[in-house]
């Protein structure tokens, strides 16, 4: 597979078993070491993503009414359309390749923690001892060499598949239609590109509403980041000088760290 | 990875049914869940029976083909107040000859005009089953009904159809009697022999197909020849209990054994083999027992940690504590080379001598593996071993020559077969001369021979293994073919890939998949068929018929279950054996469960409820249990009144010794934990994530709670029952330590295997 054509990584939460092959498989991939959590009394090992876990199975379990339900959702790095956290990104270190990987430069990262806070999904984790920023980067490492993502790799159920954007947007759409028969909220999530983030590589079929698996309704970019991103600093780089960068900046910033102080993300809240 | 198949299936449109004490991750993904109480499958699976005979459900066609449905059964032959004919209350035993059919003057089975006669095994089973109604069943199982009639439906509406099974069928005092069970649904139905039908054992290790097909079983010796008893001191008196067909595989293996010290005039060896005592138990549970009792002085352990996996731990411990010398080759220290070390325990109590032998994982040494489809695959050697690690090929290898030397003066007779042992293996692909061995030679012209059908009863051949025959054909190692693009078939047979025995036969019975004129049922889906012109039985398949040029027409044209000595399925057991084995091949006596010729229900040792089918016969009664009363006491409802099931988990495999030192797969479960229900947990007052006590009848332990909608209170007999479930791979070894769950299990065991009945025993909880 050339690097240029758009790629995505497809979980079909219908087919997964929770396993957790991928989380070992993702550790192993990145000699990543194992994060000894205490025993809360569920299935699901951690409770979020940590700078040694890019990669998390969610394990909801729901009783209404006389009946159970288990819904498992593959969490990571959404690898979006337009990357709240590349955006937010001073230094450049997350960039949005070609492919549709979001990349992390890790040389570039000053552990500022921006990504953290203006995630859209709430994905970067600081390693407060390397200062550094961690996330999925797709194993762009094996992409580069045509091989697949080493999660995608171990799945022995075929619910993490991985491909060009295309083929994965046609087998989703496929398989949501057979799944509205058991399923009537069975949908698509992150392959549409005019949504709030632009679509995003690392696409699900759902069984239900985004809500119910933790995801949000109506993903978006917040309009302060944009500014930021978009306008206020490539101006300040050019027109007014470092200083002049540094007071633009700052109301931006109290922007943006505000965002986590007033209550959270979408999906916190849909919860 | 069985479920990457499961999931193909399914995408296929085949339905999903998952039947399991409790809500699981296999559950999710079914198209039907149904909660069963530990221990009553026999109940819930004879409802089905019932069900489909008593609407007339069965495949009347394949029963009157394929089974002894029209055969008629001995008169004498009855079912009263919960156990069959030929029981012996004293010795708690069947004899079971009382299960035969009705013979004619030369000694063959005789076959009644019509299903309806009331002497058939098809009135015989009809009326065995009738007991078992939907309402009976229901109150067993604590199914619902509507539920039961639903499986029902489901498994008659979606033919072909599978059965896959692992331990929560077989860890029970009726564990034959479970997998009998899902053999006469199948069999009524006709889903066997048929491409996606069989009863599939998901077996818990990768290669625990190839163990016990070389004699990893106690009563076995490979090939599943039954191991010589003292009874059976000279080959003949062997030869006449288990047929000339078996025996010639016999001398077949004594050839491989003891070579050209193996001759016609001295039984080739057969009185070297160490005689078993017909009248003991030889199975793990008695070895440790033997060893508490001091009658064992040495054990060597390899490939396994009873001190995590066996029931019962505490006389585990107090085994391994009586023996002299105990000797255990593994990747880790485990529990059972380091017993004195467990909390609590004083090692200066303890005399026993341990030496711990470090062992090459399967990553380190090359070797065939056989798979739960009797597929054999070679493994290649990834890295070579770590410091000292050896594979167990060459620990066994380097230790018998030590002892070959050691014993080369001696004139005794009981060092006779170490002194006669035909034992030289090459330093260099030492494996692939082993399975050169297992398949076997034509000793006069030292080629390696191509198949089964090869073997001779005169000494002539040599090999380790009857059933591995053909795996060297043509001097080449079959195990080693990765052919997975040709299948004419389209059925996923690909018969270039690898190697399964017998003879590369991918799907067993497949005779039966073709109607009594040899002409495939399913044309679209055809496995193997009668050629007219040619006069051979064809097929996409190696076709599992006696003889291939025998067609439908002659008696070996019938016999899709040629193992038993009437070549069809025996709805009900029988202990028939053809009498005319010494001119057939491929006919013999074969193996009739020792507690009884049908499935039926028996409550677990420690039940929460008694058995409504016969009060006074609760349990299994050919069980033999407390063997010793003071260490297997049995625990009653009052005292303890929460069912306990046991099983593995998918982050943790077996004893743990190997995972548990896996940080990575440490941090996804992390410590033995018990699932309880909602119900429990508020009437206990504890919450998710508290502690609680657990306690057996033999032990107890402290461990966090799992609250949970996954496991229900079932309604049993008109009783709340509450069913509590825990996994049992932890001990005190290793990077992630708990708890071992298998102080609680009980150790009573199937008659026929002696599986312990891990999956239902009583506990007690309370809040610490």
């Amino acid at each position: 597979m050339a690097t240029m054509t758009e790629i995505a990584m497809l979980h079909d939460v219908s087919k997964c078993t929770a396993c957790r092959g991928c989380m070992v498989a993702c550790k192993q991939w990145k000699n990543l070491p194992a994060d000894m959590t205490p025993f809360e009394g569920n299935y699901q090992s951690h409770e979020d993503l940590s700078p040694s876990t890019y990669n998390l199975i969610k394990m909801k379990e729901t009783y209404e009414n006389g009946n159970f339900r288990w819904d498992f959702l593959k969490f990571q790095c959404m690898h979006c359309g337009i990357p709240a956290c590349a955006k937010a990104c001073p230094e450049e270190a997350l960039v949005k390749q070609a492919n549709g990987v979001v990349s992390f430069i890790e040389d570039r990262c000053v552990g500022c923690g921006y990504c953290e806070t203006n995630c859209t999904f709430d994905v970067p984790r600081i390693d407060a001892v390397r200062k550094k920023s961690t996330k999925c980067n797709l194993c762009e490492d094996r992409i580069a060499n045509g091989m697949v993502p080493s999660c995608a790799q171990t799945c022995t159920a075929d619910a993490i598949l991985f491909g060009t954007r295309e083929e994965m947007t046609e087998i989703a759409k496929a398989r949501v239609q057979v799944l509205k028969e058991q399923y009537p909220n069975a949908q698509l999530y992150g392959v549409d590109k005019n949504d709030g983030i632009g679509g995003t590589n690392m696409m699900y079929i759902l069984t239900d509403r985004p809500s119910v698996f933790g995801l949000p309704e109506n993903p978006k970019v917040s309009t302060s980041l944009t500014i930021w991103k978009d306008y206020a600093q490539p101006a300040g780089k050019f027109l007014f000088g470092a200083a002049a960068m540094v007071v633009a900046g700052a109301l931006v910033n109290n922007a943006m760290i505000g965002k986590k102080n007033k209550g959270g993300h979408d999906h916190e809240q849909n919860q | 990875m069985s479920m990457k198949w499961v999931m193909r299936a399914k995408e296929k449109g085949a339905k999903v049914i998952h039947v399991d004490p409790r809500y699981t991750r296999t559950s999710k993904i079914s198209d039907k869940y149904v909660q069963i109480r530990p221990g009553t499958d026999i109940a819930f699976l004879n409802a089905i029976v019932q069900y489909i005979l008593e609407n007339d459900l069965y495949d009347k066609t394949f029963i009157i083909s394929h089974t002894n449905a029209m055969y008629k059964t001995n008169k004498n032959f009855e079912f009263n107040e919960g156990v069959f004919s030929g029981y012996s209350d004293e010795e708690r035993k069947y004899n079971t000859d009382f299960w035969a059919y009705e013979l004619d003057a030369e000694g063959k089975p005789v076959k009644a005009d019509s299903l309806d006669d009331p002497q058939t095994v098809f009135s015989g089973l009809k009326d065995f089953y009738k007991r078992y109604t939907m309402e009976v069943s229901s109150g067993i199982t604590g199914i619902p009904v509507e539920t039961i009639k639903e499986v029902a439906d489901m498994v008659v509406n979606n033919r072909p159809g599978t059965i896959m099974y692992a331990l929560g069928m077989t860890q029970h005092t009726v564990g034959v009697q479970n997998i009998r069970a899902f053999g006469v649904l199948q069999l009524l139905l006709g889903n066997i022999g048929r491409p996606g039908t069989g009863i599939n054992a998901l077996r818990g290790e990768p290669n625990v197909q190839g163990s016990t097909d070389f004699a990893l079983l106690f009563n076995y010796l490979p090939g599943y020849l039954s191991y010589p008893n003292h009874n059976k001191p000279k080959l003949e008196n062997w030869t006449a209990s288990y047929g000339s067909f078996r025996a010639k595989f016999l001398i077949h293996l004594l050839k491989a054994w003891f070579g050209d010290e193996a001759t016609a005039e001295n039984d080739f060896c057969y009185g070297l083999l160490p005689k078993k005592n017909a009248n003991e138990n030889y199975s793990i549970y008695r070895i440790f027992e033997t060893a508490m009792e001091k009658k064992m002085k040495f054990l060597y352990i390899m490939g396994q940690n009873p001190m995590v996996s066996s029931p019962n731990l505490s006389v585990v411990h107090e085994g391994l504590s009586g023996l002299d010398t105990l000797v255990v080759a593994d990747l880790f220290m485990t529990e059972t080379a380091s017993f004195w070390e467990k909390p609590g325990c004083d090692p200066s109590t303890i005399d026993t001598e341990v030496f711990f032998l470090p062992a090459a994982s399967f990553l380190e040494k090359e070797g065939s593996l056989s798979n739960s489809s009797r597929m054999v695959q070679w493994r290649y050697t990834g890295i070579d071993p770590v410091g000292e690690a050896k594979s167990d090929l060459d620990m066994i290898d380097l230790l018998f020559n030590k002892i070959r030397d050691l014993y080369k003066d001696s004139s005794e007779a009981k060092d006779e077969i170490i002194k006669k042992l035909s034992w030289n293996y090459p330093t260099e692909k030492k494996a692939e001369a082993v399975l050169r061995e297992i398949n076997g030679y034509n000793l006069k012209t030292g080629e390696l021979l191509n198949g089964i059908g090869e073997i001779q009863a005169d000494g002539s051949t040599a090999g380790g293994n009857w059933l591995y025959a053909g795996v060297y054909a043509g001097n080449e190692n079959l195990s080693k073919r990765k052919d997975n693009k040709t299948d004419p078939s389209g059925l996923g047979l690909f018969p270039g890939f690898a190697w399964s025995w017998p003879g590369n036969m991918r799907v067993l019975y497949n005779r039966a998949s073709c109607d009594v004129n040899g002409v495939p049922y399913d044309d679209e889906k055809k496995l193997i068929w009668w050629d007219e012109q040619t006069k051979k039985w064809m097929g996409y398949d190696v076709p599992d018929v006696p003889v291939a040029t025998d067609g439908p027409d002659t008696p070996n044209g019938q016999k899709p279950f040629r193992m038993n000595g009437e070549g069809v399925g025996r709805l009900i057991a029988n202990s028939y054996s053809d009498p005319d084995y010494v001119n057939q091949t491929a006919r013999d006596a074969s193996s009739v469960p020792a507690d009884g010729p049908l499935p039926e229900f028996y409550e677990p040792v420690e039940s929460p409820t008694s058995n409504v089918l016969h009060p006074k016969v609760q349990i299994n009664p050919c069980l033999k249990y407390p063997r010793i009363e003071s260490k297997q006491p049995i625990g009653t409802k009052e005292e303890f009144p929460y069912v306990l099931c046991t099983s593995s988990i998918s982050e943790h495999w077996c004893a743990g010794t190997v995972t548990r030192n896996v940080p990575w797969l440490n941090e996804l479960v992390k410590e033995t934990y018990i699932e309880i229900p909602e119900k429990l947990a508020t009437k206990l007052n504890v919450k998710n994530g508290e502690k609680v006590k657990v306690r057996s009848a033999r032990g107890e332990i402290e461990v966090k709670t799992m609250v949970t909608h996954r496991l229900q209170t079932l309604n049993i007999n008109n009783e709340e029952v509450t069913v509590v479930w825990m996994p049992y791979n932890w001990g005190f070894k290793g990077l992630s330590t708990a708890a071992s769950t298998n102080l609680l299990t009980i150790d009573a065991g199937d008659p026929n295997t002696w599986i312990q009945e891990t999956k239902a025993c009583l506990v007690d909880v309370q809040k610490v």
